[in-house]
């Protein structure tokens, strides 16, 4: 996989097999075989107890909605791109009106991850420590990162 | 005041009022391991307007204190910046000012 930022201040992602594209649709499991309560966690934060209830009554459900969105968007492009190339070589194009819908469902990704791992800081981290189930989980999330940096010096600014 | 003077079977009713200055919202932004730093500042610029200066500061308190209030006033504009905070899936709450 030959991930680079093109003129435009999108992404292009080209993808040599199923593998890769697998690499891909693991951004969807992550977020909803860890942890899909994202928006849920985010609300708890509002515990004064002026506001709490509405805020789990008004807010956590638009949250929800918002988060959805994000990895339907991701989903859909991933889906189209494979589709397109029968699941061999391809090319997936991050738009740079989609770029933060890429970036968040990323980080609902690499927040699932965590919430799942309790990793830590990334530097911290020695993989070969690691059970292989938890590396692999950790390598991923250290690719969501590098793909959300790009998208943050390129597509966001 | 002038003491009131009531039978056994009167009930006597004073209405006292108390007025005080409703106090500041802070909106709070806690650390956590998985916002990119550079992602963070951004959010700030954003959704407040802030320069990449002022943002990066705050940015920098989250990361080193665990937590930095970065916008204090009003209750309605605190809720309406925390919920932004949180759609951009900051850990963000809402508190008195002291």
């Amino acid at each position: 996989m030959k991930v680079m930022p093109t003129l435009e201040g999108g992404l292009r992602i080209d993808l040599e097999d199923r593998d890769d594209w697998g690499f891909l649709y693991a951004i969807h499991h992550d977020v909803t075989a860890c942890d899909s309560h994202l928006a849920d966690r985010l609300g708890s934060a509002v515990s004064h107890q002026e506001i709490a209830d509405d805020w789990r009554e008004f807010v956590v459900p638009d949250l929800d909605l918002s988060f959805s969105s994000q990895l339907n968007v991701v989903a859909e492009a991933i889906t189209r791109a494979r589709d397109e190339a029968d699941d061999g070589p391809g090319t997936l194009w991050i738009r740079r009106d989609d770029a933060y819908d890429w970036y968040g469902a990323l980080n609902q990704a690499r927040l699932a991850i965590e919430e799942c791992h309790h990793f830590g800081p990334g530097e911290s981290v020695d993989p070969l420590s690691l059970e292989p189930g938890a590396r692999q989980a950790f390598l991923r999330s250290q690719f969501y990162c590098a793909l959300q940096s790009l998208l943050l010096e390129n597509g966001m600014g | 005041m002038s003491p009131i003077e009531m039978t056994d079977s009167e009930t006597a009713t004073a209405t006292q009022e108390n007025t005080q200055l409703d106090l500041p919202w802070n909106v709070v932004v806690f650390d956590d391991p998985v916002n990119l730093m550079g992602y963070v500042t951004w959010v700030f610029m954003k959704v407040f307007g802030y320069t990449e200066s002022k943002a990066a500061t705050l940015m920098m308190e989250v990361h080193q204190l665990g937590r930095s209030v970065v916008w204090t006033g009003g209750r309605e504009k605190a809720e309406f910046y925390t919920q932004q905070l949180q759609s951009h899936q900051l850990k963000t709450s809402l508190e008195k000012a002291a």
